[in-house]
């Protein structure tokens, strides 16, 4: 080796210091200093490179040198450069075939030039480089696959040249970049499907490459599922949930607390594990959840009971989506290095991926949701997380009412929403009302409406048992109980908007209007709905469930655009307001005539 | 309730934007701010600039100017409103954000000759505190914390430091009763505002303390200041108290901040690439946001961990809080591009806040039950009244409602008003049929398959509907001596024309021999089973269209052209008119052919004026 080279190879391993390690050390009032020297001494490198050696190699070279340079003016905001020497390296390369000394570089190059397009809004122009690189890639794979030459290796001694896993490792590094960068393309021009299969697969070459860190892998797979989980495709959310189970075990044991008492840096690490745990566990939840609800929407009547017509016909069906899952599987994208592989399958196992169709199937499928749930809360304890705690609570009453769907018992199915009220009525009462409005409104709703379903279980529960009629008094305690409490809280949602004075808004904010005049039209029904011998009370509770249709019909009338928000809520007043004012009359009347 | 209201505040020329002779891009007038591109070489400023609205743009880039907008003026605007929420007993937040160096500190904070809004906030709370303590049975107690947010670590700014190297950090955490806090972080009983002014001058220390050896602290730090202000009524009767939380923010330089991920809420993000793969968890959060998007409402997690800043603002950004953004710019063309970024974030930062929404599942249900009531209690208007006092008022009440609820405007059509009012009712109350109204249009509801005469007399001002009732219904045109259910008159059309049979819905019609009868415009001689929307002619003249009503509730979403006296109808009603019709067509069976005069367009003139 001549002095001269080693000279060159030198100013290399300056340069990608200085831009690598010293540029971040450099002052806020002069930040690219040590990127402008890296710069001078590429540029002192294309200078002497530019005299002679061989053809093909040399382009290459120089080909990086324009590379490096036009990486490095991009770095320092002088975009324009930078895309000349990237567009002289693009040059250069024009004249070779790709082969294993330059495919990284055709790579590489690709994806920068891709960067810096998408930059300037031009996404479609980036789109094109990138999916160059990508059949580049592919081809070489296809017609040579030896390890490419990476590009420090230009300039490097020979006792500098890297190892062949080495050098696989970067090249296949390069191309997830490319991935990685197609998926943003593909997501900034609204391409979201194909943007999440290029996540996926930079999430599977991360991990195939081992090119990952696990608990990060674990909750970058477990919020894709998320993604999955919207588009209803369940099978690639488990999927990616599964794998995320089993790559975050990959991280290690949660330190004890004893551990975490003694040592703070044990302590930290025992806080990320088990937060990043428990948010895995949330997305599980949310699988399962979708999962039922989905399937409860599938088999739904008009009135939301099951369709036992429906169930049986989704049964038949079954059989041949079985035969589609496992198609499915063969042809999917799939997660998982050998030794992951099986684990990954086995979680999956645990959980299906169609829909549930009956009780059983339901409850298999609510019972790992709420397995997670206790795991989730866990770690998100009330005290220190009161919002996520409460999302959490949330969603096992959602598990809960979607399991209720299914079931026919409808005393057990009464006991499911019992737990309901139970699990959400201390907190809406406990929690500050100032900070947690939000919170408590959705609460407050949820506990109307889970005791108003409770209250419709009880009546058919009597009208199944007795002949119709005569239902006896503990019956119509029960009955009235339910009705008053489901009422109550949807007067509490009303409370909640008042002014600090106690008044109730003349406008309603529009993201309140909707349950707003809902809350009014459901207090009026169930206070017509209590039942009582006396007539004094029963007029009392006409008149009472009137001036609430009444508010309806009249906020309306004043505020046209709101009708819009409740049209049948709004119709079915407006009949109401009709009619019943004719029913207090007659109620009126019989009274006077018993006088 | 939350809006966030938006100002943008531009400053004068600096020291050095002037040495580089920098141009004024910003120009503001009234609501709006406008901002120029510069252009490269010097030439002049040509093209339009662009131009956005706030709830107020602050010219302060003049002194001179008689538009100038002082520390006064927008402590005026935007801190009375802060009081006023603390004396109410609400909750409010300011937050300025902008390009370091653009005026953000200098508007919060301010230099001691010209206080910014923290100081004139503080002042006017005591000023009002001494007002109010004179008059009313009341007593205030305020306390307050400033913290600062460095690289997600909470720093209390009004603690002495044992060491510099004792900076563990505070951690933040959510208490039921008492909201978001930052634990073991100091609280401070201030009584007057020259206490406050002390706090003020030792967290200023303790700012420039943290910062030795590093690159500029103050641009890559949040800092928050909080009154918790309390008002107690003693004499009211439970002791009654309000308590408010008032964050004053100054958020970290724009240029090293996202704030999509500082302020909360996710906005749509530009169209640069992440270089790095440590993003790539932010691509996907941000994919799977998408999702939500697009396919309603289903619940998701995203982990995607809030700031610290979110969290402590969460009470602020959530809902019941009044929150003032300020967004603070520089005049000067060379700081073009920040400065566009920055207005851009502040046109949009009305969205950063996201409330959630409150699902109701359950109503479906209910106005099912509801539905049927409402038909009960119709069905109570037809029966004799018991009581004879009630009987004059009733029938007046009747009238009135079914005028209103059923908006049947027939009665000024027709001359003998009660019999005619008679028979409509009962045609309502065989429950077949139901007329509302949709917009200026009067639609008929009828649940059973039915046919609607179309085109047959140009000179009739009535629209037929004829029930098909389960089993046979013939149809001819009236010559014969047996009876047809339906009559129809026309050129070419029999005695017996043909027989339409339903069957549980599904209705065929059956051509008699030599009857001319056309499907859909196909001459069929065979019997044919009949679809929803199908044209029928029989005869040479008479057309009828055929509507079934279950088969039409599934067509609704492609078909939306229909006439609309005609189009079945697309509210819920129309489902719970499926379900009669299931209940009904097994045991109901219509002799006669109802003819029903309603509105038809020639007359809808008429209506108008009637409802004016």
């Amino acid at each position: 080796m001549t002095n001269e080279w080693r000279a060159i190879c030198d100013k290399f391993t300056n340069a990608q210091n200085l831009t690598e390690i010293e540029s971040r050390n450099d002052k806020e009032n002069d930040p690219f200093r040590s990127k402008y020297k890296a710069r001078e001494l590429l540029r002192e490198i294309y200078c002497e490179e530019e005299g002679g050696g061989e053809t093909g190699l040399r382009a290459a070279r120089l080909g990086a040198v324009e590379y490096y340079l036009g990486v490095n003016h991009v770095d320092t905001e002088e975009l324009s450069a930078g895309q000349e020497h990237l567009m002289n390296c693009m040059k250069l390369l024009e004249r070779c075939r790709v082969s294993s000394p330059n495919v990284s570089l055709f790579i590489q190059v690709r994806n920068q030039l891709g960067i810096l397009w998408a930059g300037r809004d031009e996404t479609e122009t980036a789109q094109g480089f990138l999916e160059t690189a990508e059949s580049i890639y592919q081809r070489y794979m296809k017609e040579d696959g030896s390890p490419p030459t990476d590009m420090t290796e230009y300039f490097a001694a020979e006792e500098n040249l890297l190892t062949h896993q080495e050098r696989i490792k970067r090249f296949e590094l390069a191309y997830t970049h490319t991935m990685y960068y197609l998926a943003q393309v593909y997501k900034n021009l609204g391409q979201t499907e194909r943007a999440a299969t290029y996540c996926h697969t930079t999430l599977q070459r991360q991990l195939q490459l081992n090119q990952f860190t696990p608990m990060e892998w674990a909750l970058n797979a477990a919020t894709l599922s998320q993604y999955y989980i919207t588009k209803g495709r369940y099978m690639e959310g488990r999927h990616c949930l599964s794998a995320a189970t089993v790559i975050s075990d990959l991280a290690g044991e949660v330190p004890s607390e004893a551990a975490a008492q003694e040592n703070e840096t044990e302590s930290e690490r025992r806080e990320h594990l088990r937060q990043k745990r428990a948010e895995i566990a949330r997305c599980w939840i949310k699988y399962c959840l979708n999962l039922l609800q989905d399937a409860k929407k599938q088999l739904e009547d008009n009135i939301g009971e099951l369709d036992t017509d429906r169930q049986e016909e989704l049964k038949r069906a079954r059989r041949r989506e079985e035969e589609e899952e496992e198609k499915g599987r063969k042809s999917a994208l799939l997660f998982g290095s050998e030794d992951t592989f099986d684990s990954i399958a086995s979680i999956e196992e645990k959980v299906m991926c169609l829909f549930p169709l009956d009780f059983t199937e339901a409850r298999s499928v609510f019972l790992v949701g709420q397995n997670h749930v206790t795991q989730a809360k866990d770690y998100f304890q009330m005290d220190g997380y009161v919002t996520d705690h409460i999302e959490i609570l949330q969603d096992h009453s959602a598990l809960f009412r979607s399991l209720a769907f299914f079931e026919e018992d409808l005393e057990r199915r009464c006991k499911m929403h019992k737990r309901r009220v139970d699990m959400l009525e201390p907190i809406c009462n406990d929690l500050n009302a100032q900070y947690y409005l939000m919170i408590r409104r959705q609460l407050m709703f949820e506990l109307a409406e889970t005791y108003n379903e409770m209250m419709d279980l009880k009546l058919a529960l009597a009208n199944r048992q007795a002949d119709t009629q005569s239902l006896d008094n503990h019956t119509i305690k029960k009955f009235n109980h339910l009705c008053s409490a489901s009422a109550k809280y949807f007067q509490m949602f009303l409370d909640s908007l008042c002014s600090p004075e106690g008044k109730f808004p003349e406008r309603l904010e529009e993201e309140v209007l909707r349950p707003a005049l809902v809350a009014r039209f459901r207090v009026a029904r169930l206070h017509s709905r209590l039942i009582s011998t006396s007539p004094t009370v029963q007029l009392d509770n006409l008149n009472k469930s009137l001036e609430n249709y009444k508010y309806v019909v009249q906020y309306c009338e004043a505020n046209p655009e709101a009708g819009a928000a409740v049209e049948t809520e709004l119709e079915l007043s407006k009949e109401m307001v009709g009619l019943l004012p004719l029913k207090i009359n007659r109620l009126n009347a019989r009274m006077d005539s018993n006088n | 309730m939350t809006s966030v209201r938006v100002a943008v505040r531009v400053r004068p020329l600096n020291k050095r934007e002037k040495q580089l002779s920098s141009k004024v891009i910003i120009h503001m007038k009234e609501k709006t701010t406008t901002i120029q591109k510069p252009t490269v070489r010097g030439d002049e400023l040509k093209g339009v600039g662009k131009t956005f609205s706030y709830d107020f743009s602050y010219d302060s880039s003049d002194r001179r100017s008689p538009t100038f907008a002082s520390q006064e003026k927008i402590f005026r605007d935007l801190g009375f409103e802060v009081l006023k929420a603390a004396f109410e007993g609400c909750n409010a937040c300011v937050i300025a954000y902008g390009q370091t160096g653009s005026g953000k500190s200098y508007t919060m904070m301010g230099p001691s000759h010209d206080k910014g809004l923290i100081p004139r906030i503080c002042e006017g709370l005591f000023w009002e505190i001494s007002h109010r303590s004179k008059s009313d049975a009341v007593t205030f107690h305020t306390e307050v914390s400033y913290l600062e947010i460095c690289n997600e670590r909470v720093q209390d700014l009004l603690k002495k430091r044992a060491s510099p190297a004792d900076d563990g950090g505070l951690s933040v955490r959510e208490h039921p009763r008492h909201g978001p806090y930052v634990e073991n972080l100091s609280k401070h009983v201030v009584q007057s505002y020259s206490e406050v002014e002390g706090l003020i001058i030792l967290s200023n220390a303790n700012r420039t303390t943290a910062s030795r050896g590093v690159n500029d602290f103050s641009r890559r730090s949040h800092a928050i200041f909080t009154i918790m202000f309390t008002q107690v009524w003693f004499d009211a009767e439970p002791l009654y108290e309000t308590v408010s939380k008032i964050h004053l923010v100054d958020l970290a330089g724009s240029e090293k901040v996202d704030p999509t991920r500082t302020v909360g809420g996710r906005l749509k993000e530009s169209a640069d690439i992440n270089k790095s793969l440590v993003t790539l968890g932010h691509v996907i959060s941000a994919l799977a946001d998408l999702g939500v998007g697009v396919s309603t409402t289903k619940p998701i997690f995203i982990p995607y961990r809030d700031s610290v800043l979110t969290w402590l603002l969460k009470d602020s950004l959530g809902g019941n809080s009044k929150t003032t953004m300020i967004a603070t710019v520089s005049p000067a063309d060379v700081n073009y591009m920040e400065t566009l970024n920055t207005l851009r974030f502040a046109s949009r930062a009305k969205n950063i806040v996201n409330s959630p929404i409150v699902n109701d599942n359950g109503s479906v249900k209910v106005m099912r039950e509801l539905q049927a009531e409402v038909t009960k209690l119709n069905q109570l208007l037809k029966e004799p009244t018991q009581v004879g006092r009630e009987v004059p008022l009733s029938s007046v009440d009747v009238k009135e409602k079914l005028n209103e609820t059923k908006s049947l405007q027939v009665v000024a059509l027709t001359k003998n008003r009660s019999s005619t009012w008679r028979e409509t009712l009962n045609i309502l109350q065989e429950e077949t049929v139901t007329l509302r109204k949709e917009g200026s249009g009067v639609v008929l509801d009828c649940c059973l398959p039915h046919l609607i005469a179309v085109g047959e007399d140009l000179q009739k001002t009535g629209i037929t509907l004829y029930y098909l009732k389960e089993g046979r219904t013939i149809i001819g045109s009236g010559k014969a001596s047996c009876t047809q259910d339906i009559v129809l008159h026309g050129p070419g059309l029999l005695s017996v024309h043909c027989v339409l049979e339903n069957i549980a819905g599904t209705v065929t019609l059956f051509p008699q021999d030599g009857a001319l009868c056309l499907v859909n415009g196909s001459v069929v001689t065979d019997p044919c089973q009949l679809t929803q929307g199908a044209i029928i002619q029989l005869g040479k003249g008479a057309t009828l269209w055929f509507n079934q009503p279950t088969a039409s509730q599934l067509r609704l979403k492609y078909e939306s052209g229909l006439p609309s006296v005609f189009s079945p109808s697309v509210t819920d009603s129309s489902n719970s008119t499926e379900n009669l019709s299931k209940a009904m067509v097994q045991n109901r069976g219509y002799k006669d052919a109802i003819k029903l005069t309603a509105l038809v367009t020639d007359k809808s003139a008429n209506l108008a004026s009637q409802r004016s």
